[in-house]
């Protein structure tokens, strides 16, 4: 599965191919649904109005028969009525009515016990169509007590006229049965007292055929159930007269049948869908006349929607292969159109591996793939004046940084990299540029016993600040060598690098120092520079106090004031640039005054080049692989 | 009416076997059912015959009981229930029970849908046209609910339709009529008789004294093979309902194996004792009194018919 989602992510074309089908068989879904949803309505109105007419056509059938039975019957009552103490009449009136009804099945006029005392305590006049002729007797014996039977009782407990449920009566001479129901009648006397009942019995074996033979659809049947849910009229035979709608429901609860069977009971009329037999089944009801009884239709609801069925499965099918033979073109399609991008994408690798001559594909289209073509063309030549430009401009990078290298070493080899070897003379500088060369610079020349010293930093940084420095250099050691104070030298360092000799304003703070090696009497001149830090170590170490002065190279003929210190024997001086109490780690935070002072502080000089060393460590930590900020240069003096 | 009259033809047959043959001519008090099953499975499995008997079934007609066959000789035993055996005692008929199947009343009162029997005064009861009932009779005198019973053949058609307030049943027959007719069965509307002082024995089988002493032998015999076609029935319910089908077709009863095989089990169910919980087969002096009383009390009885005029001795 994963090999096939992995397949699916490579491949456009079927990703493309899959929405698109998808969307569409969306569409289908919905289009199709709406569709069989409607045409399902339909068939289920048409079958409901099918099922609907042939009950109406039943019933209406059934109740012009039971009419007439009616109405006979209340002629004979009103017959009886008028001679009710005529028992001989009576048997005229039975056969009378159904003479005058073919139809009929039977007629019989009961009287209560001993009514006609003559003929004991039965007397029933029943009448019967044996054939084309009809048969009447005198029915009623201890064998037969009719006033013990439904149809005697039933319209005299109830008031009214009524028909009983229908009942399988023996023909004893052809030993057949027929169905029959009967309308009975209570017959009272001028006071109101019943005296006997009249009964007269209609075969409903044609209406039991009738329904039976109703059969809408292939396999539905028809049942009709009597007032007390008896089947009389079932597609199993044996059920008929032996099982009633409640019956299956007593062993296995069935709510749908048995609400179907209250309300046929009820003398409803409509439709329910419900399981029978397992089957999903539409069961159409409706009362029969005043019988009592109800007739259902039952139909499978696969013989209802059958047709419907089989057109919703061939049309599914035909939209399921429809979307395959989609899928299968879109994905031809798809790939055959996306073949030049696969093309482009080998070439744009050839490119991408160093070729960047290989020819593109021409596709002569005009389309979308054509202008990427296109693009991708005008791309590749991009490319190529790109990589052409590059070289050049490394070629010339290169060219600058191998100069600068050089000016980087003739800068350094302008600084001293030996310190004067003299007894009680300890002496260290460093110079660190931020860049490949740096604005800061140091210095000594040593004149017999005195040793000047210098250590300056220019402004700015780069080339431009190296050759000012280059000049500051220069200058101090051609001072110097003349003997010149420090304050000196800055004046006249200052009136050689100022006004028109500085065209571009650049300027140097210098600190100045000429030191005599035999008493350890310090001159010096500090020209906007750093204060340097003299003492250290286990000497209580603290910021040089001195005279404020311009920097050299600011503002012509200015006169700078020198100083003296008798003595700096035993202490050490210690003199730095910018780059090192203002080195900044990644946070821009600065290295700081109050640091440097303390380290100094807490170091045991041993040497000046140990004080240097350490220090620069402790820069490169604080700045914790920072690029520097600016030049760093130290210089440490100590004399015994 | 002509199957009646038919019936009546045919049932004057046995009497001749019975004289020829002494063969005995068994009438259950009525038609073919589970409620016999027992009589059927014995004849059907052939206990009568390993004990030696020649028994016959015959059923009566609905309107026939089986008593007026008693009466008439065309039968030598039949089934009646205790209260209607007492009547007949009473009457000057001097009867053997050899059998007694039902230990437990089976009677209910069955009223329409969320009404209470006990607070239908005056309402119309249905009741069988052949007997049976005289309970219903008693408690309704003895509560004060002044019934107006209503004699019907046979059927619960009358209830169903509305034409009565309420109706008789037997718990193993016309109670499942009335709920395979689609009636609403609660214990708000069924009253039932054993649970309300009247747990009167009902069917067993009963010959005239006159008969039984002239046959005692064979009175004994066809009794212990009913037996054993009860307790044969008891073990192997299917089979006696295939046997009770098989009578219920030859018939040709309206009715199913539904509604059999509830009323076998239903019968079987009423044929253990209360109090012991075993299938007794006996008549207890107790039930015996207490129906005699009743009925006395109740001025269907003249006098008061003892255990010991009922049992064989």
């Amino acid at each position: 599965m994963n090999e096939i989602i992995a397949y699916i992510r490579r491949k456009l074309s079927i990703r493309v191919s899959l929405w698109v089908v998808m969307f569409a068989a969306v569409i289908f879904v919905a289009a199709l649904g709406f569709l069989f949803y409607q045409s399902r309505e339909a068939v289920r109105q048409e079958a409901i109005h099918r099922a609907t007419t042939i009950l109406d056509r039943t019933s209406l059938q059934v109740e012009g028969i039971l009419n007439r039975v009616e109405v006979a019957t209340n002629m004979t009552v009103w017959l009886v009525q008028r001679h009710p103490n005529v028992a001989d009449s009576m048997f005229v009136y039975s056969e009378g009515t159904l003479r005058n009804n073919p139809d009929f099945y039977s007629c019989s006029i009961a009287f209560e016990p001993y009514y006609f005392k003559e003929y004991g305590r039965y007397f029933s006049a029943y009448s019967k169509y044996e054939g084309d002729s009809i048969r009447t007797l005198q029915g009623g014996s201890d064998n037969y007590q009719y006033f013990f039977m439904d149809w005697y009782l039933m319209p005299t407990l109830l008031g009214h006229p009524c028909w009983t449920d229908p009942y399988m009566d023996l023909d004893a001479p052809t030993n057949t049965y027929e169905m029959v129901t009967t309308y009975c009648q209570a017959i009272k006397n001028k006071q109101g007292a019943v005296i006997g009942v009249i009964n007269t019995s209609l075969s409903i074996n044609w209406l039991s055929q009738t329904i039976s033979a109703v059969k809408p659809y292939p396999n539905s049947y028809s049942i009709m159930i009597g007032r007390g849910g008896t089947y009389f009229v079932h597609p199993d035979s044996t059920k008929i007269t032996r099982h009633t709608i409640f019956t299956q429901t007593m062993l296995e609860p069935d709510t749908a049948l048995t609400a179907l069977g209250h309300a046929m009971q009820r003398g409803e009329e409509g439709m329910r869908r419900m399981v029978i037999d397992g089957k999903d089944s539409y069961v159409f009801y409706k009362p029969l006349g005043k019988t009592g009884c109800s007739m259902a239709i039952v139909c499978p609801e696969s013989d209802i929607f059958g047709g419907f069925n089989r057109l919703r499965h061939t049309v599914m099918g035909i939209v399921f292969v429809g979307l395959l033979v989609m899928l299968c073109v879109f994905i031809n399609v798809i790939t055959r159109e996306l073949k030049p991008l696969h093309r482009l994408a080998r070439e744009a690798e050839t490119i991408a591996s160093g070729n960047f001559d290989a020819e593109l594909p021409d596709f002569e289209r005009t389309d979308e793939i054509g202008q990427l073509s296109h693009s991708f063309g005008y791309m590749q030549q991009s490319l190529v004046r790109y990589i052409d430009e590059l070289k050049l401009t490394t070629a010339q990078k290169a060219s600058i940084e191998s100069e600068l290298n050089v000016a980087s070493n003739i800068q350094m080899s302008m600084l001293p990299s030996v310190f004067p070897n003299r007894e009680g003379l300890d002496m260290h500088a460093s110079m660190t540029p931020a860049k490949e060369v740096g604005g800061d610079l140091y210095g000594y020349l040593l004149k017999g016993d005195n040793l000047y010293f210098c250590v300056g930093d220019v402004s700015g940084k780069g080339v431009p600040a190296s050759l000012f420095m280059a000049q500051v250099t220069r200058l101090f050691r051609t001072l110097a060598n003349q003997q010149m104070a420090p304050a000196d030298i800055c004046t006249h360092m200052n009136e050689a690098l100022s006004g028109d000799e500085n065209p571009t304003n650049m300027f140097v703070t210098m600190f100045v120092g000429m030191v005599n090696l035999q008493s350890g009497h310090l001159k010096f001149c500090n020209a906007g520079h750093n204060p340097p830090v003299i003492g250290g170590g286990e000497h209580h170490g603290e910021f040089l106090q001195m005279l404020p002065n311009f920097p050299i190279g600011v503002l012509p003929g200015l006169e700078f004031q020198g100083e003296e210190i008798d003595t700096i024997k035993g202490r050490a001086l210690f003199l730095y640039t910018d780059g090192l109490n203002e080195a900044e780690n990644r946070d821009h935070k600065q290295f700081g005054d109050d640091q440097l002072l303390s380290i100094l502080r807490n170091t045991h000089f041993e040497s000046a080049q140990q004080v240097v060393e350490i220090l620069y460590n402790e820069v490169q930590r604080h700045r914790d692989g920072a690029d520097p900020n600016d030049d760093l240069t130290m210089m440490c003096l100590r004399m015994q | 009416m002509l199957t009646a009259i038919l019936t009546l033809c045919f049932n004057m047959v046995p009497f001749t076997m019975a004289a020829q043959d002494e063969t005995i001519v068994f009438t259950p008090q009525w038609t073919a059912q589970a409620q016999f099953a027992g009589y059927y499975v014995a004849e059907a499995k052939g206990f009568y015959r390993e004990a030696g008997v020649k028994v016959h079934i015959e059923h009566p007609t609905p309107t026939q009981p089986a008593m007026a066959r008693l009466q008439h000789n065309q039968c030598q035993a039949t089934t009646l229930q205790l209260c209607q055996a007492l009547e007949i005692v009473d009457g000057g008929i001097p009867l053997v029970n050899i059998l007694q199947t039902s230990m437990n009343n089976a009677m209910v009162i069955v009223s329409a849908r969320n009404e209470d029997p006990l607070k239908q005064k005056g309402a119309r009861v249905g009741i069988w046209s052949v007997g049976f009932g005289q309970l219903a009779i008693c408690m309704s005198i003895m509560d004060h609910l002044n019934y107006e019973f209503v004699r019907f053949a046979q059927n619960v058609n009358l209830f169903v339709a509305g034409a009565l307030d309420a109706t008789l049943a037997m718990s193993y027959n016309e109670y499942y009529q009335l709920v395979q007719a689609g009636i609403t069965v609660t214990d708000k509307n069924v009253y039932r008789f054993c649970d309300h002082g009247y747990n009167v024995q009902e069917d067993g089988v009963y010959m005239t004294r006159s008969y039984y002493e002239k046959h005692r032998n064979q009175a004994i015999r066809f009794a212990q093979a009913s037996k054993r076609g009860w307790e044969y029935a008891a073990k192997h319910p299917d089979e006696a309902l295939d046997i009770v089908m098989k009578y219920v077709d030859r018939e040709k009863i309206g009715t199913n194996r539904v509604m059999q095989q509830l009323m076998l089990q239903e019968v079987l169910r009423l044929q253990v004792d209360r109090e012991s919980k075993k299938r007794e087969f006996r008549l207890r002096p107790d039930m015996v009194k207490r129906a005699s009383h009743l009925m006395v009390q109740n001025r269907m009885l003249d006098r008061e018919v003892t255990y010991q005029e009922l049992i064989a001795k």
